[in-house]
């Protein structure tokens, strides 16, 4: 496929056009990528609902079968299950352990332990842990893997 | 079946590992001379020896050393008791299989052991760096500015 980039001066007028015959997997993997940051959704915090977009979530986590997402305004409420999040967000959103989902874009840095868990850091400095089993998931999210 | 997954690469890993140690434990004592009552050959009794080995001692690997969550220091006590363990059992199945005969091939295969065991984590430490360096570079490209 041919790929045209053209530059604009500012974020309000970004935008991406994709001419196809049909839409294969890998344009639906393109679109949620590129969507991934506009896309919204409902939270709340001390009895008041709230739309968020999905490039200002750090981490999302599940607590005694609640969720929270946390931001750098602080944390919400959430009535969306993490595996419901994991398939409306995607793109840079993933799975770091079985209670917890990553904005990878938030990550300032990682650093691999002995036991094999990667401690990720995270742009507003807290460390969240990626299990070992969901390391392979990102460097393959990445590129790398 | 993760488990069982991993517990079948962690014995062909360990086996291969054994086989190794005990080629240069036969070859040594094949060129160097030694214990008289040695003699090295590569039977599928030794064959069998050292698979049944990597399987008992893939065990311990996979029951204590896959539970990532717990603090540092902890698991690097439990990786000295994973040490000793294995040591225990490849000491044992030596004996039992007669990978050594006396003291002096004791003490060999405890050395070609120790080294292995090592070495194992040194390579395993040097490809975790390796991963951070890659996954840390791939960050940079992504990041979010704020």
């Amino acid at each position: 496929m041919q790929v045209t980039f053209e530059k604009v001066d500012s974020k309000d007028q970004e935008q991406a056009v994709i001419k196809a015959v049909e839409v294969t997997d890998e344009i639906s993997g393109a679109i949620e990528l590129l969507e991934g940051d506009a896309k919204g959704f409902a939270v709340s915090r001390d009895g008041k609902t709230y739309i968020i977009k999905a490039s200002a979530v750090y981490y999302i986590e599940s607590v005694d079968k609640k969720t929270f997402v946390y931001t750098k305004q602080g944390c919400y409420d959430c009535k969306y299950r993490l595996y419901e999040l994991e398939v409306m967000l995607g793109g840079y959103f993933m799975r770091c352990s079985k209670s917890m989902i990553i904005n990878l874009k938030k990550v300032r840095n990682v650093k691999s332990q002995i036991s094999g868990r990667i401690d990720a850091t995270l742009l507003n400095d807290e460390v969240v842990v990626i299990s070992r089993g969901y390391v392979k998931e990102v460097k393959r999210r990445l590129g790398i893997g | 079946m993760n488990k069982f997954k991993l517990w079948l690469e962690q014995t062909m890993m360990i086996s291969f590992a054994i086989l190794v140690g005990i080629i240069i434990e036969g070859l040594c004592y094949t060129v160097f001379g030694g214990d008289p009552l040695y003699e090295f050959k590569m039977d599928w009794l030794q064959m069998v020896s050292i698979v049944l080995t990597g399987a008992v001692c893939s065990l311990p690997t996979v029951i204590w050393l896959m539970d990532t969550d717990m603090p540092k220091n902890k698991y690097i006590v439990r990786i000295v008791l994973h040490c000793i363990g294995l040591y225990a059992i490849v000491s044992l199945f030596g004996l039992v299989f007669k990978w050594y005969t006396k003291i002096d091939g004791f003490i060999f295969m405890s050395i070609i052991y120790f080294a292995v065991y090592i070495f194992v984590w040194v390579v395993s430490l040097w490809f975790h760096k390796r991963d951070d360096n890659k996954i840390n570079k791939a960050l940079d490209d992504i990041r979010d500015e704020e």
